[in-house]
């Protein structure tokens, strides 16, 4: 019989529901596309609450938990070379937040559905009949067209970084015993010796809800800004 | 005389069975794509009805509906063959593979499309109905229809 670990903190409440909240949208996104044909508002409107989230988790990342912070990502590809390095040699580096490597996932998730989002404001079918982003009028049919076609090849990248994103956290789950799945739903790890901070330091709530209606100002006020209405 | 005038009647009907049988005959990929396109059309000022940028007009819907009505009882039986290499067709293999669902969502549609004709009567109602029928086009057409 090994004593309890020791846990500490590592993800804030708002990092976490931003997570799973994303986790479930993009899969209704998914959904809506496929089996919600009658009701193209779902499609669109499930859209807007993922581009409010990626800009919450931006802002997020300026003024929220310690571990959400952009500040605490090793983004230096000298640092991924190092964790990969130290990987190989069995030396398990184990970070609290994301490790190098994931930092550029969390990243790359972010970017590509951010793109994803802004490409389907801009989106429509191609006889303009069944769906239209709220910004196609405000361009031409070419570039509405342009834009179809990446939204749907975007649809398998972000599949490619899902993929890779939850094989991998299997993988230091099932193989390596770090944790990481069970930390994103309660928040805490065992306490370990981590290379980036030993205890995180939780955003404040109000902190959170501001920077959840300034992505709501934002998106918003942005589709409106940019010539469109988003409650078409 | 007599004989000259029904030789000429039994002729020009026999004529005009003929130019019938041509029309009959027609290129089926030519027909699917015309009708296609007749739905297009007239479908095409709904969305700015949906969005209020332009006034409900009952006979435009209406024709719409009665567009597709009737063109969903041809179109299941202008799919003969796979298109031909070098053909100009969007039509997917998979039509051919699996030839009664495709030919259910053509039924689908249509069997929709006359439902919400007696349904829809102003602009709520065209909110609330027309949804189910143009959903149709774009289940299809993700599937069946090669993308751009």
């Amino acid at each position: 019989m090994t004593a309890p670990q020791h846990m500490v903190a590592a993800w804030d409440l708002p990092t976490r529901l931003f997570k799973w909240l994303l986790t479930l949208l993009v899969l209704l996104a998914w959904v809506s596309n496929k089996y919600g044909s009658a009701i193209p508002h779902w499609h669109i409107w499930n859209g807007y609450a993922i581009l409010m989230l990626i800009v919450f988790r931006v802002l997020w990342g300026f003024v929220g938990g310690s571990t959400a912070r952009f500040s605490a990502f090793s983004i230096k590809p000298s640092a991924a070379l190092a964790y990969l390095r130290a990987q190989w040699r069995g030396m398990k580096p184990h970070y609290l937040g994301h490790n190098p490597l994931a930092a550029w996932m969390v990243l790359a998730l972010l970017a590509a559905l951010a793109a994803q989002a802004g490409l389907g404001l801009y989106s429509g079918d191609e006889d303009r009949i069944v769906i239209e982003g709220p910004l196609a009028k405000t361009v031409s049919d070419q570039a509405v067209a342009f834009a179809a076609h990446w939204h749907r090849l975007g649809f398998k990248l972000i599949l490619t970084l899902v993929t890779i994103h939850i094989a991998a956290a299997l993988a230091y789950d099932l193989l390596g015993k770090y944790g990481l799945i069970g930390a994103m739903v309660t928040g805490r790890k065992p306490a370990d010796a981590y290379q980036d901070m030993q205890e995180a330091a939780a955003g404040s709530a109000a902190h959170a809800m501001l920077c959840l209606l300034a992505a709501c100002a934002i998106v918003f006020g942005g589709i409106y800004l940019l010539g469109g209405n988003p409650l078409q | 005389m007599r004989k000259i005038i029904i030789f000429s009647i039994c002729f020009a009907i026999a004529g005009a069975a003929a130019i019938a049988q041509g029309f009959a005959q027609e290129d089926p990929v030519a027909a699917r794509q015309k009708l296609m396109k007749s739905f297009g059309a007239a479908l095409k000022p709904i969305p700015d009805m949906l969005k209020g940028a332009a006034p409900f007009d009952l006979a435009v819907v209406q024709k719409a509906l009665a567009t597709i009505v009737d063109g969903t009882k041809e179109l299941p039986n202008l799919y003969p063959e796979p298109p031909k290499p070098g053909e100009k067709s969007r039509a997917l293999p998979k039509i051919w593979e699996e030839k009664a669902r495709f030919v259910g969502t053509y039924e689908k549609l249509g069997k929709d499309a006359a439902a919400a004709l007696p349904l829809i009567t102003d602009e709520a109602s065209l909110k609330a109905n027309f949804g189910k029928v143009a959903g149709n086009c774009k289940t299809c057409h993700d599937e069946f229809r090669k993308p751009e």
